[in-house]
């Protein structure tokens, strides 16, 4: 009458309950570096947010409500500055993924046989180089006087390119140097997940007489879903967060127009502006888990139709 | 079109391709060889007019610190957040995945999430005053514990050990062997290629960090090779063969590093993104 299972069960139990004390010590140091480094930190940043800038570091901070969001909502500089983010980090998004895949397909081609590797290498070298010396170069090639990109333009007869002076074309020297920096990530991150499709698949499909076009559409897109949701959701977090290739190539000039918004909230931190730099925090926090839980919720729905 | 140009214009928009990504790495060592004035007359002369190593005695100090000091700061700050992050990464992912049940680890986890959601240019910002309330600004401490909380390396032992099934824990335990003695002599020769993975990523990783040392530091005496560099670009009067040299001092140690663990670094990396 009596299930083996439902004595064992307890008895599981029981032993669990002895050995929990010693994974909470196994626990401890790494919950104590979230906590330190991790959860305290936002909670204060939320407390910052709501005090004012110059009591924020004494122990009798002064609350002041919402009156940092609200001044920050009403500054034009960050209105704009919160609109170029958006609007970069779309292009950015896409541009990545696009070029990713391409290039993903073009390695994972029957065409590449040997050398395969060595082209994978050169594509990951750059996000292993450490991104301010990788900027740093990029900032010198667009150089008006020193930099390569013009010369190499001028010799072919094409048209100089503005690079980082101009207001025209800086946000796009930035997603350049972005680019080079991340697509790496992103193509390897689309071989593993083409590696695992079923080549048998594709062939079917084409000797049922689909054209290439077809095929990608209908079989191989479908099967990259899980990489296309990961790296979709990777890259909108790291473009909205885009800071280092500023702070070293533009320093969100000229005139403001690479000024995003987390460079902005860091330089108003850096003239003590607490207050209102931890709200921008809060505001682009929010920004970037909303897109990224709405994402997800997408590609989820998607799946399970 | 037939199969071999197929063939021959794959390999050249691919040859293209890591040309346009490497290109970048031999301007950079050609321009630390050549003067200012050499560059500004020809900034695409491929190799240098000659081979004079007295550029590097124009880096041996920055900003009235010695070079030297920079290198093993690099080395010292890297080394020890790695390996902290490793050991503690490891104990923290291992209890996590074992003891799911208990609320205050999968609040921990959750906790953890958020802090890798935060925008982590800005985190710094709090983080500034965290160190500023716990007195440790302008020391190593403050700097390498920072860096030690790394999410590739939470991921990386998190999917690991989901893997091991847990008929292997219950038969240790039948065995009467404790949970500290399942962990040394089960699980941990287990961990071994996991661990040597997370070590290479994130050593990769805390190389290129500058922002939290930057913050942290209260004088050049705590930067690293990054922060210098940024230094050096940011100061007015372009030393533009001095940048050069020291962009190259940053990257050539993690590019070899690279290049001797490629296919370890490329999948760790990316590991976790799409399961297999």
């Amino acid at each position: 009458m009596k299930d083996p299972s439902a004595t064992r069960v307890p008895a599981r139990a029981l032993t669990q309950r002895q050995t929990i004390g010693a994974f909470w010590l196994f626990v401890l140091p790494f919950a104590g570096l979230t906590a330190v480094f991790g959860i305290w930190p936002i909670i204060l940043s939320l407390q910052v947010s709501f005090t004012e800038s110059a009591s924020a570091l004494q122990p009798s901070a002064q609350w002041v409500g919402w009156s940092n969001y609200a001044s920050v909502l009403a500054d034009p500089i960050f209105v704009s500055s919160l609109s170029r983010t958006l609007v970069y980090t779309l292009l950015a998004v896409v541009s990545t993924i696009v070029l990713a895949l391409a290039y993903a397909m073009l390695l994972h081609s029957p065409w590449l046989g040997r050398g395969v590797t060595l082209f994978k290498i050169a594509i990951f070298l750059p996000v292993v180089t450490p991104d301010v010396a990788g900027y740093v170069v990029w900032r010198w090639l667009f150089d008006q006087s020193f930099g390569a990109v013009n010369t190499a333009l001028g010799a072919l007869s094409m048209p100089t390119f503005g690079g980082l002076a101009s207001t025209d074309t800086v946000i796009w020297a930035v997603l350049i140097a972005e680019l080079w920096h991340h697509v790496g990530f992103y193509v390897v991150i689309f071989l593993a997940n083409l590696a695992l499709c079923d080549r048998g698949v594709r062939e079917a499909a084409q000797i049922d007489g689909a054209d290439a076009w077809q095929t990608f559409w209908h079989v191989t897109l479908p099967e990259l879903r899980p990489a296309l949701l990961v790296n979709s959701v990777y890259a909108l977090i790291q473009y909205l967060k885009t800071f280092t290739v500023v702070a070293v190539m533009t320093k969100g000039g000229p005139n403001d127009s690479t000024n995003f918004v987390s460079y902005y909230a860091y330089q108003l931190f850096e003239q003590g502006r607490y207050g209102e730099a931890t709200a921008m925090a809060s505001i682009l926090f929010g920004i970037v888990i909303a897109l990224a839980l709405g994402l997800m919720m997408i590609q989820r729905g998607s799946v399970s139709r | 079109m037939g199969s071999w140009s197929r063939r021959g214009l794959a390999y050249a928009v691919a040859c293209t391709v890591s040309l346009i990504c490497l290109y970048p790495y031999w301007w950079m060592l050609v321009s630390a060889f050549r003067s200012t004035e050499a560059i500004l007359s020809s900034p695409l002369r491929p190799w240098p007019e000659d081979i004079s190593l007295q550029v590097f005695s124009e880096v041996a100090s920055i900003g009235g610190t010695p070079l030297w000091r920079y290198v093993v700061n690099s080395l010292f700050i890297t080394s020890l957040a790695t390996a902290i992050g490793t050991a503690v990464t490891a104990l923290g992912a291992y209890a996590l995945v074992r003891r799911p049940d208990v609320l205050l680890f999968r609040l921990l986890r959750a906790g953890f999430l958020a802090t890798i959601m935060y925008p982590y240019m800005l985190l710094v910002i709090p983080v500034y005053i965290v160190m500023y309330k716990l007195g440790l600004l302008g020391g190593y401490p403050g700097i390498i514990l920072f860096l030690s909380l790394s999410p590739i390396q939470f991921f990386l032992f998190e999917q690991f050990f989901r893997t091991i099934p847990s008929s292997v824990m219950e038969a240790a335990t039948i065995d009467g062997a404790n949970e500290a003695q399942i962990l040394v002599h089960v699980v941990m020769p287990m961990a071994v290629p996991v661990v040597v993975t997370a070590t290479i990523v994130s050593f990769l990783l805390n190389w290129a960090q500058w922002l939290p040392v930057m913050v942290v530091s209260r004088s050049p005496d705590t930067y690293t090779l990054p922060v210098a560099l940024l230094n050096l670009n940011g100061e007015l009067g372009v030393n533009f063969q001095g940048i050069m040299a020291l962009a190259v001092i940053t990257t050539l140690p993690v590019t070899l590093f690279f290049l001797l663990a490629q296919r370890r670094v490329m999948s760790g990396m990316t590991a976790g993104a799409v399961k297999g």
